[in-house]
């Protein structure tokens, strides 16, 4: 069941934004406080990953099933970011999340994973 | 050197100076993680250290020859301790003052939640033991930047120290005692027993009852009209 997508001009200016609706959604599908908080850091990380690839907007979907499942997308020109930075936010995630998808294809960067409620 | 390279030799080796230039090389990651973990109750430089001691053992563990890059290897062990360690402490102000109270008595009651019931509560456990709403739960949860408790107040008139507000601040209950002597004096003497029996010897409304004589109802109503009295009293008196 889908819950909420969010779709906005991609900048550093509103991390703080999207991760109190991140805090709002994992209060929403009954997260405790330490999987919310990690749930924002995955959030905000991937979002970075868009960032470092020149993406301009993104678009983040909330989906609740056997688990929150979150989709993060974003559009660009592939640019190269900073390549260190781009594999700690790797690492993170991957520290963080178990079932974590990234692919590139084209201009299009989709970053998905889930939480288990 | 290469990064390859220069763990073959420490591992080779097991030179200190060599250990610490590694470290010192890899310091910025353990800086970065850090910062990504602010904002959950625990210092930025607290995080910072745990992060640091992190690197450094993991410094030790690391074998090049596996073909992971040590940034690689290194991130989830650092985010690992980080995590061990909010477990273990956690404890934060924030500025606004509000906000830091708001915090801190979210924190509290995760803590006392956790000690009763062995797990983390949810926002909505939370909003519902404090009778906030969830957004203020999620609110106060959320970074508003991180300070020393010794750092200089925005006002520079002391230090952020100085703003907790204390529990058994003397003036402050000398002058909650002013102003409820002095509310006081707008009862009869039968309110101001009322007052006495209720809330200096903590009476129930039926043992107060019983000691003067009357019905339970009438010390209830009693009761809310004393308040009312009160509350007006003290709303005038602040007004001035």
């Amino acid at each position: 069941m889908k819950l909420m997508t969010l779709e906005f001009p991609l900048s550093r200016d509103i991390m703080t934004t999207v991760r109190l609706v991140t805090g709002g959604v994992c209060s929403l599908v009954g997260f405790d406080l330490e999987s919310a908080e990690d749930c924002k850091v995955c959030v905000t990380e991937s979002l970075l990953l868009l960032l470092h690839g020149g993406c301009k907007t993104a678009t983040i979907e909330f989906s609740k099933g056997t688990a929150l499942s979150v989709l993060i997308s974003g559009e660009g020109n592939g640019q190269d970011g900073e390549e260190m930075e781009e594999e700690i936010s790797v690492a993170l995630l991957r520290a963080l999340v178990s079932d974590l998808e990234m692919t590139r294809e084209g201009s299009l960067t989709r970053i998905s994973f889930g939480f288990g409620l | 050197m290469e990064e390859r390279e220069l763990f073959a030799q420490y591992r080779a080796t097991h030179d200190l100076a060599l250990r610490n230039e590694i470290v010192g090389k890899y310091l910025y990651i353990a800086s970065m993680l850090a910062k990504k973990f602010v904002g959950r109750g625990v210092e930025y430089d607290d995080l910072y250290q745990v992060a640091s001691l992190a690197l450094l053992k993991g410094v030790d563990r690391f074998d090049e020859t596996l073909g992971v890059k040590f940034s690689t290897f290194i991130t989830p062990t650092i985010a690992g301790e980080i995590k061990n360690y909010f477990r273990d402490r956690s404890r934060l102000i924030h500025l606004p003052r509000r906000v830091a109270e708001l915090r801190h008595t979210v924190k509290q009651a995760a803590d006392k939640f956790l000690t009763e019931t062995g797990r983390s509560p949810t926002p909505k456990e939370l909003a519902a033991e404090l009778k906030i709403s969830e957004e203020e739960v999620v609110a106060a949860m959320e970074p508003q930047g991180v300070v020393s408790l010794d750092r200089p107040s925005e006002d520079g008139a002391g230090s952020a120290y100085d703003l907790i507000p204390d529990p058994d601040d003397a003036f402050e209950r000398i002058e909650r005692k002013d102003a409820v002597q002095s509310a006081m004096k707008c009862l009869d003497e039968r309110e101001r027993e009322i007052v006495s029996f209720r809330f200096g010897k903590e009476f129930s409304q039926a043992e107060t009852a019983k000691q003067l004589g009357v019905s339970q109802m009438y010390v209830s109503r009693m009761e809310r009209k004393i308040l009312e009295k009160l509350r007006e009293n003290l709303r005038k008196s602040m007004a001035d």
